[in-house]
């Protein structure tokens, strides 16, 4: 059996690439994904810690977070098709409207 | 079984004044009947408590309202009298009304408000609490600006029902103080009241007077001075009275004979055992009063308003009146019938001199007695029913207004000599200028040449009619009902707890001479209390020159008015005394310059500079620091807002610094061992 660690050492890495991502990228699509990893990443714990400790409340609660995630990227896509049709960019510097 | 229906008195005129306020636009005249039905069923009603419980009975009626407070009808002799003088006056007033306003686009408005001052006056008139006094005292205010400003187009009207508003505001908050001082002193007395008794009941007063601390006694008494001052047009918050001259005559009729004024009067006479009591309060009443009455008398002698003239004549006897409740000092409740007998007797010939002067003016087409003269050959019925008010008033032998004053005069004199000579000195004089001015006018409007075109013709007999009942009771009233009068008058407080003897003490005149006597007789012994009074009467003892001297002012100022204005027998002309330089006739022409000093000098120097000094520091100061303090914050915001950068990963940044710094908190919390 795969020990644990190796489950917390891949949700982790995931999770870092993703703030990373989150941090320095620019484009709204990268955003995205990035927060998909850090959703996923999340995910990645629930199971594997359910998995280990017999109970699987934490692969039903993992089921609800892919569908909440499914919910999230729908609006977020939606709104960058919006923005994109506003503005003709989703490079999210440039859309500061209602800055001071 | 009238007492049954006593609630009628108010809600009749109540009822009339829904209807005309919104069907009288579709009746004949405005609905002018609808009210004086109601008035006289107010009368017909009065008449009937008056018949059954006439001389020692009285109507007592109460539920309960909220918290410590009551509604209830109170009918003793001093209500009923009123009750009985405010709804016949009224109704007569409302019947020559029909005539009056005939033809006037505004009558239903006119009816409607008429029907509810009627009503508001009854309903003060026998209320048996302060406060439910209270409430109709100030809808006979409410009534007065509405009636008064009922040519509300023309912008002197609006001004006069403005200042008559205003200035009775200010004595009604003084009375109003007066009400909340009375309640916390007799509260805190902690009185095991009876079910079916509150605290502000005038019977619940009565009894408990003699707990209250003097002080605080004469500071109530002052208040309630202060809210009658202001309706009874004493000075010096006299100035609305004449100024209330801009509404229909009739108005004029209804404030300064039934309606109105004699609440003022009224109000001091139905708390007279407070100002007995209270130490210094009759005094006040009387310096108020014998100074009103003179002051406002000289100002009579000038105008040439007529109705001006009227009006400060009331005035000048509404002076008469509460100085002689004043001077009960000297002869206890005897002070309340003498009072309020000169109250009904000058309800009726004001009335009627009002009434006349209407009938004059709707005539003639003008205000002016100089563009008047001669009138007497055209309105013979006017002409004789005004003189015998102008006899009443002048206090002519055998007329009303004799009985009535000369009985004011007289114990103002035995108020003299056991305190004070200047009441007396002063009512004495004013009683001269009245027989004057009073003659003045009647000679000058009547008598002599035309002095310019008017319209010649008699009023219809809607009008006349008012006139001569009225006349008849200016006349007959006097000798008719003095004696009795006095007796029922003198009763009143025999049905309360009220111990004259004690108060008379508190308040520091212990009573002395015959009406002491008299008056203690009739505590202890309601039943004789009418002997009692009966033996004060006989006992006056004054000397033969004060009794008969009111009688010599009366006719000498008569004479005098007669040798300067009645061209038959003229010997002088007014020129002679005065000329158009003259400071003093033009010091009285101008009111003793009250308009120049209350106006000019008090409301636009002081008050308003006072209201520019107060402007600068509201703004400079008030809103000052306020302004800084906003405008501070907005620059410190300006700089803060920075941190809000709209861009994304600068939050994200932040959240996860945030993050990286708690877990960090946290392990070394941990490590050293707080959590």
């Amino acid at each position: 059996m795969i020990p644990l660690e190796l489950y917390i050492l891949l949700a982790s890495a995931m999770f870092t690439i993703g703030l990373y991502g989150l941090v320095t990228q620019k484009n709204g699509v990268k955003l995205m994904m990035c927060i998909e990893l850090l959703l996923n990443s999340a995910n990645i714990n629930l199971v594997a810690f359910s998995a280990y400790q017999p109970n699987v409340n934490g692969q039903v609660f993992a089921l609800f977070s892919i569908a909440l995630a499914a919910a999230e990227a729908g609006v977020g896509f939606a709104i960058l098709i919006a923005l994109y049709r506003l503005y003709g960019t989703i490079d999210l510097d440039n859309i500061n409207a209602m800055r001071w | 079984m009238y007492a049954d229906y006593a609630y009628l008195i108010v809600a009749l005129p109540v009822v009339a004044f829904l209807l005309c306020l919104f069907l009288g636009w579709h009746l004949p005249r405005g609905g002018g009947f609808i009210t004086v039905l109601a008035t006289l069923g107010a009368f017909i009603v009065s008449m009937g408590i008056f018949s059954e419980t006439y001389p020692h009975e009285i109507v007592h009626q109460s539920m309960h309202w909220f918290a410590d407070f009551n509604v209830g009808i109170l009918i003793d002799p001093l209500a009923l009298v009123m009750l009985l003088m405010v709804s016949f006056v009224v109704t007569l007033i409302h019947i020559y009304g029909n005539g009056y306003m005939n033809g006037d686009p505004g009558a239903a408005r006119y009816f409607a408000e008429a029907a509810l001052f009627s009503a508001s006056m009854l309903g003060l008139v026998y209320a048996d609490n302060l406060l439910q006094l209270f409430i109709f005292w100030e809808l006979v205010g409410l009534c007065s600006y509405l009636l008064i400003g009922f040519w509300y187009r023309k912008p002197s009207a609006a001004a006069a029902a403005k200042k008559a508003f205003l200035t009775t505001r200010v004595g009604d908050v003084l009375f109003l103080a007066g009400i909340i001082l009375l309640y916390n002193n007799l509260a805190s007395l902690n009185i095991a009241l009876k079910p079916g008794e509150y605290l502000l009941q005038f019977p619940v007063i009565y009894a408990n007077l003699a707990s209250i601390p003097g002080d605080q006694l004469t500071l109530i008494a002052l208040g309630l001075l202060g809210g009658a001052v202001g309706k009874s047009g004493q000075f010096p918050l006299h100035v609305w009275l004449p100024d209330a001259m801009e509404g229909p005559t009739t108005v004029s009729a209804m404030i300064h004979a039934a309606t109105m004024v004699t609440a003022g009067v009224y109000l001091v006479a139905r708390m007279f055992p407070l100002f007995y009591a209270a130490p210094h309060g009759l005094t006040a009443v009387a310096a108020v009063g014998a100074f009103t009455a003179l002051f406002a008398a000289t100002m009579g002698l000038t105008a040439f308003d007529i109705k001006r003239v009227l009006a400060f004549s009331t005035v000048s006897q509404l002076g008469f009146m509460m100085a002689g409740l004043g001077v009960g000092a000297a002869v206890g409740t005897f002070a309340v019938g003498v009072s309020i007998f000169h109250l009904i007797g000058h309800s009726f010939f004001k009335a009627l001199l009002f009434l006349c002067a209407g009938s004059v003016i709707h005539a003639v087409n003008t205000n002016d007695m100089r563009e008047m003269g001669g009138v007497g050959k055209y309105m013979k019925w006017t002409m004789y029913t005004m003189l015998i008010g102008s006899l009443s008033l002048a206090g002519f032998p055998l007329f009303t207004g004799f009985f009535s004053k000369d009985e004011i005069i007289v114990i103002a004199y035995e108020y003299g000599t056991m305190i004070n000579f200047l009441p007396y000195i002063f009512l004495v004089l004013a009683a001269v200028l009245t027989a004057i001015y009073t003659f003045r006018m009647w000679f000058s409007v009547f008598t002599g040449k035309e002095r310019s075109n008017y319209g010649k013709h008699e009023s219809p007999w809607v009008m006349l009619g008012p006139l001569v009942l009225l006349a008849v009771f200016a006349f007959g009233f006097g000798f008719a009902a003095q004696e009795d009068f006095y007796d029922y008058l003198d009763s009143n407080f025999e049905h309360y707890d009220v111990d004259f003897v004690e108060l008379g003490v508190i308040g520091g005149h212990a009573l002395e001479g015959e009406h002491g006597a008299a008056a203690a007789e009739g505590e202890h012994a309601a039943a004789e209390g009418e002997e009692a009074a009966g033996e004060g009467e006989e006992a006056h003892g004054e000397p033969w020159y004060i009794q008969i001297l009111p009688i010599i002012v009366a006719i000498g100022g008569i004479l005098t008015a007669a040798l300067f204005y009645w061209d038959r027998i003229k010997k002088f002309d007014p020129s002679q005394v005065t000329g158009e330089r003259d400071p003093i006739r033009q010091m009285l022409l101008k009111g003793y310059y009250q308009h120049e000093i209350l106006t000019g000098w008090f409301a636009e120097t002081i008050v308003y500079g006072t209201a520019l000094i107060c402007n600068v520091i509201d703004i400079k100061l008030v809103d000052g620091w306020l302004n800084w303090l906003s405008a501070w914050v907005m620059g410190f915001a300006q700089h803060v807002r920075k941190v809000q950068t709209g861009i994304v990963q600068n939050y994200v940044t932040a959240l996860v610094l945030g993050v990286v710094v708690l877990v960090v908190v946290i392990t070394l919390a941990r490590e050293v061992g707080l959590v």
